[in-house]
């Protein structure tokens, strides 16, 4: 008996002597998701993303390599709103991995607790073009969202990793005292660009546009995900005289030829932009992107 | 004639298209201070200026593959200084995603086909003679939903031709099984190929290829049955699946008909006899755009024979013989994932099927095969040109000739939910099966020639399609 007993004990020794847990393996469908989780997670987390920062989110080619990547995922971050409905939820299917299944919690909705923005208030229909009917999922930018994000991904990381829920909250809190100071530090180019009028390519800043006090006079698209026409191109260029528009935004993976006519015809200047980390090299992170982004808008704003 | 016809359905996309390159020409000719409000310039000449630039984008599109990239984005237009609306989220329910996809066939053929596919579009016509008409070539009604922490469930169901509900496909499947493991059950397409486990909406040419009906069925490899696949540890992407079905009998034709159906592979034998296959996928990329996906697949079943009508009824010839197919699939991709360098893809796609027949009674066994390859190439954001080439009867056997096929097609996607193509194809029967002592009706005329328009689209929520 005491032999047994015994035998328990070395066992259990054995058990709590292993080494330190490997590390959780965090998949995020957009690299500036994975940004955050690194944030959070520190050293607890290895950070893996399925579409590159070069890349529209829209349209990620689900190729079964990436089943691979999310078959070994403790835990899957997606923008949600149905950004990625039209690649994702195949892979994920065919990763053949219990823990990221849709409604398990090695499954984080990012948006889950986004204030979202555009929700249709009326029926929506495809002859309003390719829209998002739970709203404008290009919510990762301002810094309050950013933090919303933060904590999320933290509370899920403790679940899962209750281990770790010390050092998440830690890592948390330090990463929101690093988007305060990151928040003064831009204080000076937010304040610049305020009421700057913009025009933008496709509905995507809607939430820089909130955040920064930007006004959106139009866009290129004449509804989201319908090409430009001349017409409405033409009545654009209209608007952007009439309303003195500064800037027009467009992401750095469209084809900006159209839309440097169109800024150049109306006498705004063209900016194209990064949205999500790993856009260029040094955009290494959710800092990175956001600086990027102020500077060029401030630099080119006049006030 | 569908060539014009198709450029006039097309023209409305090509003028939304032209949102590409913008030539040195028109950028050159506006040289003047970008003063807003230019109280000089002419409003209808920026107009023209903005039609001819973007013209000519679409020409420039064609040839540089200079086309925007757009994507999807909510309606409603809330401005920066708008506050933001309380936080709502859509009706939920508990419904699964519907989804109805039309496919419309309007078109020419010379002569029935040889090997008909259950989706191919069947104009009215009598043997031997040629049709000229339309079709509803396939309704298909789509219903799919996660049904509870274990099971994702999903039925596909099609009228083709205006004739008939049946149940494409109706299966569910695992979600949390452990070591890597998936178990599909119901009614289903097997992985067999590439071509044979997608619907005909995701097809790149109106008819599914000659290897389909002349091997696999002519409702391809699809029955009751369940499925058992794993994805292996390896570093890259291998699965292997096995599968069992419950294959029915293929209908025989209706006496007083000449011509005899293929040969299948499945289908005969007694109730217990089922058909098995099995299937290897590995997936490779190569950097960014390079994609290829690679597939070695086996089945096993009994084929009911060769049914050969006659005035009064019909001779099965060669009934219950133990069949195997061998098949292999290739299929190369290139796709850059900025599109803003280009909306040009090109597709790669090959199968070749060899089949084993047992002897039977006073019926020589033996190999046969086919093979088909077509590439698909992307030249413009909403434009994609096919061509395909089929051959059957490498080497032909008592149940299978030689044919060969070649088709191309010419596809415009208005959006993610509409598509015209126009299809165009040539076949040619060498010669049909010949059983020794039998007399088998040629196929009269042996060159036939199709043309059809088809136009498809998508109401509804549809699951994505995998790779």
């Amino acid at each position: 008996m005491a032999m047994r007993r015994l035998a328990l004990l070395a066992a259990l020794a054995l058990c709590a002597s292993r080494p330190a847990q490997a590390a959780l393996r965090v998949v995020s469908s957009i690299p500036t998701l994975g940004s955050l989780a690194k944030e959070v997670g520190g050293d607890r987390v290895e950070v893996d993303s399925l579409g590159k920062g070069y890349q529209d989110p829209h349209f990620v080619e689900p190729k079964p390599s990436l089943m691979l990547i999310l078959n070994k995922a403790d835990l899957l971050l997606h923008v949600g709103l149905e950004l990625e409905i039209g690649w994702l939820p195949p892979l994920v299917l065919g990763s053949r991995n219990p823990k990221i299944q849709t409604g398990e919690p090695g499954n984080l909705d990012c948006s889950r607790a986004i204030p979202v923005l555009d929700v249709p208030t009326t029926k929506v229909d495809r002859s309003m073009g390719d829209i998002h009917p739970q709203g404008n999922p290009h919510y990762w930018l301002p810094p309050s969202n950013a933090r919303i994000i933060a904590r999320e991904i933290a509370d899920r990381l403790s679940q899962i990793d209750p281990a770790g829920a010390a050092t998440y909250q830690k890592n948390l809190a330090a990463f929101n005292a690093k988007v305060d100071a990151a928040e003064k530090k831009w204080q000076p180019m937010v304040k610049k660009v305020r009421g700057v009028k913009i025009v933008t390519y496709h509905k995507s800043w809607t939430y820089l546009s909130q955040w920064l006090g930007l006004q959106e006079i139009g866009y290129l698209e004449p509804k989201p995900g319908i090409p430009p026409d001349p017409d409405h191109l033409f009545r654009l260029i209209q608007a952007i005289r009439a309303e003195h528009v500064q800037l027009l935004l467009a992401e750095d993976f469209y084809n900006l030829n159209t839309a440097r006519l169109v800024a150049q015809k109306g006498g705004a200047k063209l900016l194209d932009l990064p949205t999500d980390v790993g856009a260029k090299p040094a955009i290494k992170d959710w800092f990175a992107l956001v600086e990027t982004i102020l500077q060029q808008l401030s630099s080119n704003a006049q006030a | 004639m569908l060539i014009l016809l198709l450029a006039l359905i097309a023209a409305p996309a090509g003028a939304g298209e032209a949102d590409g390159g913008v030539g040195q020409s028109s950028q050159g000719s506006a040289k003047k201070p970008p003063g807003a409000a230019d109280a000089g310039e002419d409003e209808e000449a920026l107009r023209r200026e903005l039609e001819q630039a973007l013209g000519k984008d679409a020409a420039a599109a064609a040839a540089q593959g200079q086309a925007p990239q757009t994507s999807p984005a909510p309606p409603a237009a809330t401005g920066g200084a708008t506050p933001p609306p309380p936080l709502f989220r859509g009706a939920q329910s508990l419904n699964p995603d519907i989804s109805a996809i039309l496919d419309a066939t309007g078109g020419y053929q010379r002569r029935p086909l040889q090997f008909p596919n259950g989706d191919d579009p069947i104009l009215r016509g009598e043997e031997g003679k040629k049709s000229v008409g339309f079709t509803a070539q396939e309704v298909e009604l789509a219903f799919s939903a996660i049904v509870d922490p274990y099971f994702r469930g999903d039925v596909f169901l099609t009228i083709p031709n205006q004739e008939g509900l049946e149940v494409e496909e109706a299966f569910a499947t695992t979600t949390s099984l452990p070591w890597n493991l998936q178990i599909k059950g119901g009614s289903f397409r097997s992985a067999f190929g590439r071509q044979n486990g997608q619907h005909l909406h995701v097809q790149d040419f109106t008819r599914r290829p000659l290897i389909n009906s002349a091997f696999l069925g002519s409702d391809g490899l699809r029955g009751p049955g369940v499925q058992v696949s794993w994805l292996s540890p390896l570093p890259f992407f291998l699965t292997l699946s096995g599968e069992a079905f419950s294959i029915g009998a293929p209908d025989q034709p209706e006496a007083g008909t000449t011509l005899a159906p293929p040969v299948a592979s499945f289908g005969g034998g007694e109730p217990t006899d089922l058909t098995y296959a099995a299937e290897a996928k590995a997936f490779f990329p190569f950097g960014d755009a390079w994609s290829v996906y690679f597939g070695l697949n086996g089945a096993t079943g009994v084929s009911p024979g060769l049914f050969q009508p006659t005035d009064t009824g019909v001779n099965v010839i060669g009934a219950n013989r133990r069949s195997y197919l061998i098949g292999a699939d290739l299929y190369v991709k290139w796709k850059p994932p900025n599109v803003a360098a280009g909306y040009n893809s090109l597709a790669w796609q090959t199968e070749a099927i060899w089949r084993h027949l047992e002897d039977g009674l006073g019926v020589p066994g033996g190999w046969d095969g086919g093979f088909y390859s077509q590439v698909v190439l992307q030249v413009a954001r909403r434009w994609f040109l096919g061509v395909r080439g089929d051959v059957l009867g490498i080497p032909t056997s008592s149940s299978l000739g030689q044919t060969v096929r070649g088709g191309a097609s010419v596809t415009c996607q208005l959006s993610e939910f509409a598509r015209v193509r126009a299809y165009l194809e040539a076949e040619h029967v060498s010669s049909g099966p010949s059983v020794p002592g039998v007399t088998l009706s040629p196929v009269v005329p042996a060159d036939a020639f199709a043309a059809f328009l088809q136009l498809e689209i998508s109401i509804g929520a549809h699951g994505a399609h995998p790779f």
